[in-house]
C-alpha cells in the first residue's frame, strides 16, 4: 500500500541531528575503520588543547588505547584542561550543534562534529555507554564528578545512567569510550602519526600514548610558551556570503542594516556604506530583520566590485618559525632544519591568512617504505594535522609544481626529506566536508611555493657542504692511503730505502683541500 | 748491456725519479706521454704512425691520478719482477695478481690502459716488459731455422700448419734460412693452397698466414725478417678494404699502438693484391660493395696512411666499379692458378 506524502514527511520531521548522523556517519568523517579512530584522536585532542590553552595551562595529554579483540578497542583520554563543569558534561558530549554560533576566529575546528560524534560512534558501535570523570574548579573548591551516560539520538541529548562524586587531584577530563568497526594502524592516516604530526605543529604540548601492545610513547614539550589565544576580528566584505549576512541580521542588536554593517564587518566605514546604497538602490535603514536574501546577494555582489583595504591580521597567530624548529627537533630529530613563516597575505579579496613552512633533512625525516626513507608532507590548517585527501590539497599541489632539482634534490620521491606546511586562516577554504584538504586559490599556492623556495635554498646550502665535507674527508684518506703505497713500491722499484715523505704527504692533503675548494665555484 | 738489463734499469729510474722528487720534498709526478688522437701523428719520414711530444701527467698530488700512478708503480714492480726471473705473464695473469696489491684495478680494461701507459712512458713494448698477448701469432711455413731457448725448429718441419710464432718473438732468433723473399697471405685457406702448390719452393719464400688482422707478434716478426734478414715482404689480401688495411697496418702500423709503431711497423713491405685493377684484369668473381665497405673506402681515402697515388688510384677504381673480390676467387681458373699465375705475375711486376 501507498504511503501518504503526509505520513513520510512526519518521519522526516522527526529526524534529529543525532539521528541523521546516526544513519549517516561518514559524514561525520567516520568512513574507514582507520580513518574513523583517527577522526576519534583528532576530536578528543583539539579539545583537550583548546580548553587548555583556553585557560591559560600548558596541554598535557594522556591517551591508553587497549584492544579488547579484533576491531574492538577501548580508548581513555585524560588532559589536565580546565574540566567540565557537571552540569555541561552531556551536553557536550551527547549534543549536536551545541551553542554554534557565527565567529570569523582562527580555530583549530572540529572536522565532524567534534566529541559528540565520538559518542555517537561509540554507542553505535558498540552500544556502550561513555565514561567521563571531569575535575573542575567551582569558585575556590575543586569538585570531582564521574558519569556515565548515553546519547539519546532520538532527543539529541544526553542520558545519565550514573554519576558519583568523586576525588580529583586536579581539573581535567577523562573520558572513556569503547569502539568497534576502528582500526590502529601506523600508516601515514593513521592514529599514531596524527599524534606525531600533532607534536610538530603544538612543540607546547605533552602526549603520552599507550599503543595496544602497550607500547608507552612519551612524546614530549618542546617549547614552554603557551600560543597566543587568537582574538576574533570582524570579518572582511570579501570574505562574507549572502548567507553570513542573513546569519547576522537575524542575530544582531542593531536597528538599522547600515549599522549592522559599519559594526560586524571590518575595514566597513559610513562612506562605503553610503557608496553601497546609492550602487544597490537598497534601503539600509530598514532593520536588519527585513533583510531578503536577495539584496543580501546583491550587497554581497557589489562588496565584490569594490575596493576595501586588506583585512586586519591581528587575529592571525602564527606557530611561529622558531617554535616549529623546536617541535620538529624533538620529534624528528633531524640533520638540518629549516623553517620559516611568511607575512600574512590575503586570498579571494578579503580573506587573511598565513603560510608557515619547516623542511628536515635526515635523521627520523621522510617516512620509512621498506628499507628506503621516502620523502614525506606534513600539513596543517591552524596547527592541525590533516591526514587525509592529500592529492587534492592546495599545499600537495604547490610543493608537487617546485622544481626540486633546482635544489639538489635529484630524487624528491626517495629523499630522506619532511616537509611541513601549515596554514593559519580565520577560514581555511577546505575542499570538501571531511576538512581534510585546502582549495587550491592562487594567493595560498603562491605562498606555500615562496615559503618552500625558501628553506628548500637553505638545505641545499647544507646538502651542499654536507657533500663537500665528505668529498674532502674522501680525498684526504685517498692520499692518506696512497701516498705511503707510491713511496714504498717507488723504493721497492728503484731498490733503495723508503725516505721520510711526511712534508710531501702533509703538501698533497693541504694542496687536495685547495683544489676542492676550487672546484665546487 | 743486454735487453734485459736495458729493461730492468728503464723500470729503476722511474722510481728513482719519484724518489728524487721526495727527497727534494717535492710533489712527484710522471710524464706520460699523451695517446689521444690528437698527439697520434703520421711520420711522413719514417712512414708510420708516431706519437707527437704532448704529455699527461700522473702527479701525487691530484686526487685523480694517484691512483693511477700506485697501479703504475705496482705494474712496474710486477714487470721488473717477470724481467728478472726470465718470466711472461698476459695482462689477465697481470689484473688477477693485482688482486693482492693495495690500489685496486676498476677492471681489466683499466690495468690494460696502466700497462700502456708504462710502455709509452719507458718507451718499450710490453713483451719487454714481459707481458704478453693472449693470442698466438701467424703461421709461417717455408726453410727458416729458429732457436727458441734450446730448441731448434724448423719451419718446414713443423707440420703442414708450420710454425706458429709465438707472444715471445723477441726471444727467438733467427739460425739460418734459404729463402729469398717472404709472402703474407690473410686467410688460412690461401696459406694452404700454397703450401699445397709448393709456393715455397717455386718462389724461395717463406709462407705465413696471417688469420686475419696481423697479431703484435706476427707483425713483430715480420718486421724482424725484414730488417735482420733483409728479406722483403708481400702482403696478398682480399680485394676489399679490410684486406687493404690488414696491409696497411702490416706496413704503417696502427694510430692505437702509436707509441710502439717503431718496433712494429715494416715500411717496406708491399701490397701485392688483390687490387681492383686485378678485379679487373683477371676478370674475378665478385661480390657488390655493401654499404659499410663504401664508408670504409671512403674512409680509408683520407687516411695519411694511403696517401701514395697507387693507392688513391685502387681505392677510387674499387669505389667505381662498386666490387670487391675474395683472394680465393682466383679458383675460378682452377685451384693451381693463383700460385702459377697470378703470384708470378704480380711479383714480377713488383720486383
Amino acid at each position: 500500500m501507498e504511503r501518504e506524502a503526509a505520513e513520510l514527511f512526519e518521519e522526516f520531521k522527526e529526524l534529529t541531528a543525532s539521528e541523521f548522523f546516526r544513519r549517516n556517519k561518514q559524514m561525520l568523517g567516520f568512513s574507514g575503520k582507520i580513518r574513523s579512530l583517527t577522526m576519534v584522536f583528532h576530536e578528543l585532542i583539539t579539545n583537550s588543547l583548546d580548553a587548555a590553552e583556553e585557560a591559560g595551562i600548558l596541554p598535557e595529554i594522556k591517551i591508553d588505547l587497549k584492544r579488547l579483540d579484533k576491531d574492538h578497542y577501548i580508548l581513555k583520554h585524560t588532559d589536565n584542561g580546565p574540566g567540565i563543569p557537571e552540569d555541561y558534561i552531556t551536553r557536550v558530549y551527547s549534543t549536536m550543534f551545541a551553542g554554534s554560533k557565527f565567529r570569523n576566529i582562527q580555530s583549530r575546528g572540529q572536522q565532524g562534529l567534534g566529541c559528540s560524534g565520538c559518542v555517537l560512534l561509540s554507542q553505535m558501535t558498540t552500544g556502550k555507554p561513555a565514561k567521563v570523570i571531569s575535575g573542575y574548579k567551582d569558585g575556590d573548591t575543586l569538585k570531582g564528578v564521574e558519569m556515565t551516560f548515553k546519547m539519546d539520538v532520538k532527543k539529541n541529548k544526553g542520558l545519565v545512567l550514573e554519576r558519583k562524586d568523586v576525588e580529583v587531584q586536579s581539573t581535567g577530563v577523562s573520558i572513556e569510550l569503547h569502539f568497534k568497526d576502528v582500526s590502529y594502524s601506523l600508516s601515514e592516516q593513521g592514529a599514531f602519526e596524527y599524534i606525531r604530526r600533532t607534536m610538530i605543529g603544538n612543540p607546547h604540548a605533552k602526549i603520552t600514548f599507550r599503543d595496544p601492545t602497550g607500547h608507552k610513547y612519551i612524546f614530549k614539550r618542546a617549547a614552554d610558551i603557551i600560543p597566543i589565544l587568537p582574538k576574533e576580528v570582524l570579518p572582511h566584505p570579501k570574505g562574507v556570503t549572502a548567507d553570513d549576512l542573513i546569519f547576522m541580521a537575524k542575530h544582531t542588536d542593531k536597528r538599522r542594516f547600515r549599522s549592522l554593517l559599519t559594526s560586524n564587518l571590518s575595514r566597513m566605514s559610513t562612506k562605503r556604506v553610503n557608496e553601497i546604497e546609492a550602487i544597490t538602490g537598497i534601503d539600509l535603514n530598514k532593520r536588519p530583520k527585513d533583510m531578503k536574501w536577495e539584496e543580501a546577494e546583491q550587497i554581497v555582489e557589489t562588496f565584490a566590485k569594490m575596493d576595501f583595504m586588506a583585512p586586519p591580521t591581528s587575529g592571525l597567530i602564527p606557530i611561529g618559525k622558531e617554535q616549529i624548529e623546536k617541535g620538529i627537533r624533538e620529534i624528528l630529530n633531524p640533520e638540518f632544519v629549516a623553517t620559516t613563516t611568511r607575512k600574512p597575505k590575503t586570498f579571494r579579496g578579503g580573506v587573511s591568512f598565513i603560510i608557515e613552512a619547516g623542511i628536515s633533512y635526515g635523521g627520523d625525516s621522510g617516512r620509512m617504505v621498506g628499507e628506503q626513507r621516502k620523502a614525506e608532507i606534513m600539513r596543517f590548517a591552524n596547527r592541525v594535522p590533516l591526514a587525509f585527501d592529500q592529492g587534492s590539497c592546495a599545499i600537495t599541489e604547490a610543493l608537487k609544481s617546485v622544481d626540486w632539482k633546482r635544489y639538489g634534490i635529484r630524487d624528491m620521491d626517495n629523499a630522506p626529506i619532511t616537509i611541513f606546511v601549515n596554514i593559519i586562516s580565520t577560514n581555511v577554504p577546505y575542499l570538501s566536508t571531511g576538512k581534510q584538504s585546502v582549495a587550491p586559490e592562487p594567493e595560498i599556492l603562491h605562498e606555500v611555493r615562496q615559503a618552500t623556495m625558501k628553506i628548500a635554498r637553505s638545505m641545499q646550502k647544507y646538502i651542499r657542504a654536507k657533500k663537500a665535507a665528505k668529498e674532502e674527508a674522501m680525498r684526504a684518506k685517498v692520499f692518506e692511503n696512497l701516498v705511503p703505497v707510491i713511496i714504498r713500491e717507488a723504493a721497492v722499484l728503484a731498490e733503495k730505502d723508503v725516505p721520510e715523505y711526511d712534508a710531501v704527504l702533509a703538501k698533497v692533503t693541504h694542496r687536495a683541500k685547495y683544489e676542492g675548494v676550487v672546484e665546487d665555484e | 748491456m743486454n735487453k734485459k738489463d736495458i729493461t730492468v734499469n728503464k723500470l729503476k729510474s722511474l722510481g728513482d725519479i719519484i724518489l728524487e722528487d721526495v727527497e727534494k720534498n717535492n710533489v712527484p709526478a710522471i710524464k706520460v706521454p699523451s695517446r689521444g688522437t690528437s698527439n697520434i701523428v703520421y711520420d711522413d719520414e719514417k712512414r708510420y704512425y708516431v706519437l707527437g711530444d704532448r704529455y699527461g701527467k700522473r702527479s701525487l698530488g691530484n686526487v685523480k691520478q694517484i691512483s693511477k700512478m700506485a697501479q703504475m708503480v705496482y705494474v712496474a714492480n710486477f714487470c721488473k719482477d717477470l724481467v728478472r726471473r726470465g718470466k711472461t705473464a698476459t695482462l689477465r695473469e697481470m689484473y688477477y695478481v693485482s688482486e693482492g696489491w693495495d690500489v685496486d684495478f676498476g677492471d681489466q680494461q683499466e690495468s690494460n690502459i696502466v700497462g700502456e701507459d708504462l710502455e709509452v712512458t719507458l718507451g718499450m713494448t710490453r713483451e719487454d716488459l714481459g707481458l704478453m698477448p693472449e693470442e698466438d701469432g701467424a703461421s709461417v711455413y717455408g726453410n727458416i731455422t729458429l732457436q727458441d731457448d734450446d730448441v731448434e725448429i724448423n719451419a718446414l718441419k713443423a707440420g703442414k700448419s708450420g710454425y706458429t710464432i709465438s707472444p715471445t718473438i723477441d726471444e727467438v732468433n733467427f739460425v739460418d734460412h734459404d729463402v729469398k723473399r717472404v709472402i703474407a697471405v690473410e686467410t688460412m685457406g690461401m696459406f694452404h693452397r700454397m703450401v699445397q702448390e709448393s709456393a715455397y719452393k717455386k718462389f724461395d719464400c717463406l709462407i705465413v698466414g696471417l688469420k686475419g688482422q696481423a697479431a703484435r707478434a706476427t707483425r713483430r716478426f715480420l718486421k724482424r725478417v725484414n730488417e735482420e734478414l733483409k728479406l722483403p715482404v708481400y702482403v696478398c689480401n682480399d680485394g676489399d678494404p679490410w684486406g687493404f688495411h690488414i696491409a696497411m697496418v702490416i706496413i704503417s702500423g696502427s694510430a692505437k699502438l702509436a707509441h710502439v709503431n717503431h718496433q712494429l711497423a715494416t715500411p717496406d713491405a708491399k701490397f701485392l693484391g688483390v687490387t681492383a685493377s686485378d678485379i679487373i684484369n683477371y676478370d674475378l668473381p665478385t661480390d657488390p660493395l655493401k654499404d659499410i665497405d663504401v664508408l670504409r673506402l671512403k674512409e680509408l681515402s683520407k687516411d695519411p696512411r694511403y696517401k701514395d697515388d697507387a693507392w688513391q688510384v685502387e681505392i677510387k677504381k674499387m669505389l667505381k666499379i662498386g666490387k670487391k673480390a675474395e683472394q680465393q676467387s682466383f679458383s675460378k681458373y682452377g685451384l693451381e692458378y693463383v700460385v702459377e699465375t697470378y703470384l708470378p705475375e704480380k711479383l714480377e711486376a713488383l720486383e
